[in-house]
């Protein structure tokens, strides 16, 4: 029955081809307008890290002095200080642990095949492969004792061997980064991720770094942060060891925590260490604060979804209101013209069950087509978006959800229109066609 | 009245001309009733419609009431139909959408008549045609003889000199045709003149004056009535 | 001869056609009105006055990691070959960029801390003598610093004492508009305003204080440098072309990269704006012309449903001009409606919008514009369908079917 419906269909289609002409292209022009903005937003808010999203924690600690303000929603500052950093990582608790910065070397090789380039670095604590999922493709992560001491090695992103060394196993090769040579120890896999979560401070979109090194050879080298660094109150940091021990913020700190129990030991760890500290003469405050916000919270937090693509959205939604109103006015002028038809077959007995679904599935039909179609101007939207904005070049793109998805939101919008016209056809009283005319 | 001197009216299509009428020729006296018969597609409806200005025509010349309709544009045939002709339709042609009143109100309005003078001459033409209670009725709620009746109103309620009528009759049985056939004759014998199309030769009979449209021409004039009628035909 | 009665009972006899086209243009000024104030906000944020002569100016970084020369002699050395370079106006050492996002920004005090005093938060600079002049900004008022009160370190051993701030700073901290000459503070340090710069924007155009500019003659050389190059008009390409290899001619143990005009970091810092602007544009555009389509479309529809009703009325002595206005008149009376309630819908949404999002209150003569639009709009896609109906024969009323 389905396929004589289908078929019922694809005549009246062909019987008004203007009107089902446009009602297509009121749908696909719904869809696709819907579909761009609607994309760039899945993108945007997609969990990047579903398997354990819920697991890892980015850590804020209010340090500053009561009274003080920053300019976040909750009034905590977003990264750590250095000691912060260093001590939660170095203490007995919570699961993984990463603390982090962002930095950047100029890179060359010992020959003049490659010509010095700037390289983009990440500074970390070793667990940060294990912790963000991230696989090797030749070598591995450094150990604790090279952390500890400070070693010269560094892991590579596969972009980066291919362009160094072709992407040959470059394990024990050395690469130069500004004055030093280090030697490369791992070669990460892909990393395919469009939100770059662990560390959102200088876009939340940009790509991740090449370079993963020691933390530890931070201080030892007295590398520069290329990262945000924010202060809250004056202070002389003119040296490298002034910035260690100011209390400016410019680090990133993660921990992996599997149970709530593990998340409320680690709390109160918090709470237990800010207690410790305020006997330092730091955290100068009556109440004292700490949040752990696992990676869709951090994300939303930091505002990872621009309010210009939610407006957009909204709009878009809108947009296909009226998309389905026009519809709904060229289903009504089809189906009623076409009542002196349904009254013979109701007059040859077909229920109005049937006849309803006749027109449902016509109005399906229509539907899928124009999510079709609608895909196809979606993807000319996409298009003209990474046209006019290369910083969104991974973002506006359909991934398999969308690309389904558009169909479905087609058809299912298609179909709430249609409900009313197929009821109203479905309900004509056949007599009244059959006498006349 | 109405007089039409070698009237031709030719269709043109992609391969073929046909010539709906040829060398037409007829006058109509002030107060005559004609009624015009002839078989299917010999021409009738294309009479009807130059003589009511529907259509335009290829040849010849038609005179109205004394004007030459060959040379007036669009606006003034439209003025000249709603001020001299009053229409009568098959299918009644009444507008869906409208009560009786408003229906009847529609050639008042093209006329620019002030709304209380509408509303008299609605109020009595529905009167005459016996449907003053329906006024606010839609036409789908009455009959088809009630129908025809409320298009009459609407082709009196302008006070015509000039009454066409379409196979008045034909969407109707045969009680509500007499009733409607009446309501003409009274029209009639109160002064205007009507030109009635129609297939079925018993009421052709009651008309005063016959004519017949054959292949395009008139063919027969055949008198059925008495002399009084013969003179006032002009005859 | 209007007929706003009868049209208006026939309407109410066939409400649902009505209906959707009252909801779709209801829906279509709210859209419109909000996406157009939004736009009108876009455009006037993208082509603000930022003070620069933004196509002769250029920028790039450079990191050097040789060891075997002193980094301070070196840019000296740098600069003054770039002032060399044919088509050159002038060239600057400059800590950071203007208009590109990217920079810092600290309070400036009329006390030392920490006591406290009146502050006024702004981006600052840290530049030398030729800074002023590449970046093409206005001296209105005293004089840019002299060669010796720029300091060169590569510790913090010595602080500048002089500063140039933009008047905008100047005003909020000295209201009166006497800030030439006197002293105002950054952390604890003094510095003497000996200068004032007409408008100059800072590195965040999205800042509520976006003009707040303190400009520093301060060189903490290290390895990492950013230079600042103004070139006569039409230049600038050539000389982008030629920095590379000039600068690593220089001394080579060092990278060269990002060369971009000052506009191309504009522009890509407002890129999202942009973005935003131009698919709002899109937006709208399709949306009118699917709400036009749609009435268009619906005309059509009535037109041919009422083909009979029309060659009637002909018949009856309308003339065309009448069979036009009564669809006109229909139409305005569906539109009015739909306008009033979108005009409501317009400040509801406007009023939401304000409410989630960072946009300011709708101006109520964007929704009276828009409406007014959408009414033309409305007219102009029911005439040529009207024109149709009017040529309707009506010898169509004899016709039977």
């Amino acid at each position: 029955m389905f396929l004589h419906y289908l078929d019922l269909s694809w005549r009246s289609f062909k019987r008004t081809p203007l009107v089902s002409f446009l009602m297509v292209l009121a749908i696909a022009i719904g869809i696709g307008v819907t579909m761009t903005s609607l994309s760039v937003y899945h993108m945007m808010s997609a969990d990047p890290i579903p398997q354990k999203s819920s697991q890892l924690y980015s850590v804020q600690l209010q340090i500053m002095d009561e009274g003080s303000t920053w300019w976040t929603k909750d009034n905590l500052p977003m990264q750590l200080t250095y000691q912060d950093a260093v001590n939660l990582n170095k203490a007995e608790a919570g699961g993984k642990r990463v603390t982090m910065v962002r930095t950047g070397f100029s890179v060359y090789l010992d020959s003049d095949t490659v010509k010095p380039f700037i390289g983009q670095a990440r500074l970390t604590t070793p667990d940060f492969f294990d912790m963000f999922n991230l696989s090797f493709l030749y070598g591995g992560v450094w150990s604790q004792q090279q952390e500890a001491t400070a070693a010269p090695v560094v892991v590579i992103s596969k972009k980066l061997n291919d362009k160094l060394f072709a992407g040959e196993n470059s394990v024990g090769k050395i690469i130069y980064l500004d004055d030093a040579s280090y030697e490369v120890v791992g070669v990460m896999d892909d990393w395919n991720i469009t939100t770059k979560y662990y560390d959102l401070n200088n876009g939340a979109f940009n790509k991740t770094e090449q370079l993963y090194l020691p933390f530890s050879l931070l201080k030892a080298r007295e590398l520069e942060n290329w990262g945000n660094t924010n202060g809250w109150k004056h202070e002389k940091t003119n040296t490298f060891n002034d910035k260690l021990n100011s209390e400016l913020v410019w680090l990133q700190f993660w921990v992996e925590l599997k149970t709530p129990a593990e998340k409320q030991a680690y709390e109160d760890f918090l709470m237990a260490y800010m207690q410790e500290q305020q006997k330092r003469g730091r955290f100068n405050r009556e109440k004292l604060e700490a949040k752990l916000r696992d990676v869709n919270e951090w994300m939303e937090y930091n505002n990872v979804v621009s309010e210009d693509n939610e407006i957009l959205v909204g709009l878009s939604f809108m947009f296909l209101a009226v998309c389905l109103a026009n519809i709904l006015g060229l289903l009504l002028a089809k189906f009623l013209r076409r009542a002196p038809e349904v009254g013979v077959r109701r007059a040859l007995g077909a229920s109005k069950r049937q006849i309803f679904f006749q027109h449902i599935v016509e109005v399906a039909m229509l539907g899928f087509l124009g999510g079709i179609f609608g895909v196809i101007l979606a993807q000319v939207g996409l298009l003209g978006v990474r046209q006019s904005y290369s910083y969104y070049q991974s973002l506006a793109t359909m991934d398999l959800t969308m690309l389904l998805s558009a169909p479905v939101i087609a058809i299912s919008t298609c179909v709430i229109a249609g409900l009313y016209p197929a009821w109203l056809v479905c309900k004509t009283n056949p007599a009244i066609y059959l006498k006349s005319q | 009245m109405l007089t039409m001197n070698n009237i031709s009216k030719v269709y043109q299509t992609d391969m073929v001309q046909t010539h709906a009428l040829r060398d037409f020729n007829l006058h109509v006296e002030e107060g005559e009733f004609i009624a015009v018969t002839g078989p299917s597609g010999s021409g009738k409806t294309t009479f009807l419609n130059i003589a009511g200005m529907l259509e335009p025509f290829s040849e010849g010349q038609y005179l109205l009431d004394g004007i030459d309709v060959g040379g007036l544009n669009d606006n003034q045939r439209a003025d000249l139909r709603n001020q001299k002709i009053g229409f009568i339709f098959q299918g009644f042609n009444l507008i869906p959408d409208l009560n009786l009143y408003e229906n009847i109100e529609v050639p008042l309005r093209y006329r620019g008549i002030k709304a209380a003078e509408r509303k008299r001459r609605i109020e009595q033409c529905l009167e005459q045609v016996g449907l003053a209670s329906r006024a606010k009725h839609l036409p789908q709620q009455l009959s088809g003889g009630q129908q025809q009746r409320v298009a009459i109103a609407r082709a009196l309620a302008g006070e015509p000199r000039f009454l066409l009528a379409d196979e008045p009759t034909g969407n109707l049985d045969s009680l509500m045709a007499r009733q409607v056939m009446e309501l003409l004759e009274q029209i009639n014998r109160d002064g205007a003149t009507i030109v009635m199309v129609t297939h079925d030769p018993e009421l052709a009979r009651r008309a005063p004056r016959n004519i017949q449209v054959v292949d395009g021409q008139l063919a027969d004039f055949t008198l059925y009535q008495g002399t009084q009628n013969l003179k006032a035909a002009g005859v | 001869m209007l007929e706003i009665k009868p049209i208006f009972h026939a309407l109410c006899r066939s409400k649902v056609g009505a209906i959707l086209l009252l909801i779709q243009i209801a829906i279509t000024t709210a859209i419109v009105s909000n996406a157009a104030f939004i736009i009108q906000d876009r455009i006037s944020y993208l082509s603000q006055e930022t003070g620069y002569p933004e196509q002769d100016i250029f920028i790039f970084n450079v990191m050097m990691f040789g060891q075997d020369t002193s980094p301070s002699q070196q840019y000296e050395l740098d600069e003054a070959m770039l002032r060399q370079i044919p088509g050159v106006v002038d060239a600057a050492y400059s800590s950071t960029t203007p208009l590109s996002g990217s920079g810092s920004s600290s309070d400036f005090s009329l006390k030392p801390a920490p006591q406290e005093s009146k502050s006024a938060r702004s981006s600052y600079m840290f530049i030398d003598e030729h800074g002023i002049n590449t970046y093409g900004v206005n001296l209105i008022a005293g004089r840019n610093y002299s060669e010796d009160e720029v300091i060169v370190t590569e510790n913090y051993d010595e602080l500048s004492k002089v500063i140039v701030v933009s008047k905008s700073l100047s005003d909020e901290l000295f209201p009166d508009g006497n800030g030439l000459g006197q002293s105002i503070y950054f952390g604890d340090i003094p510095l003497k305003i000996i200068g004032i710069v007409d408008v100059m924007k800072g590195p965040w155009l999205k800042d509520s204080r976006p003009d707040n500019v303190a400009l520093i003659p301060f060189i903490k050389a290290g390895s990492n440098a950013r230079f600042v190059v103004r070139t006569e008009p039409g230049q600038r390409q050539s000389v982008m072309n030629r920095v590379e290899e000039a600068m690593l001619k220089n001394y080579n143990k060092r990278v060269i990269s990002r060369i971009r005009g000052l506009d191309e970091d504009k522009e890509q810092y407002m890129a999202e704006d942009t973005l935003m602007m131009r698919m709002l544009i899109v937006l709208i555009t399709i949306l009118v012309l699917v709400t036009a389509l749609g009435i268009f479309g619906l005309t059509l529809f009535n037109i041919s449903k009422r083909t009979k009703q029309i060659g009637t009325r002909r018949a009856l002595g309308a003339r065309k001009s009448a069979i036009i206005s009564y669809f006109l008149v229909e139409n305005a009376m569906i539109c009015s409606v739909g306008l009033v309630i979108g005009m409501i819908a317009a400040m509801y949404l406007g009023q939401l919008l304000m409410q989630h999002f960072s946009i300011a209150q709708l101006d109520v003569r964007y929704v009276i514009a828009t409406a007014s639009a959408v009414f033309i709009m409305s007219l102009l896609a029911v005439l040529a369908p009207a024109k149709r109906a009017a040529n309707i024969s009506p010898s169509i009323a004899t016709r039977t079917i």
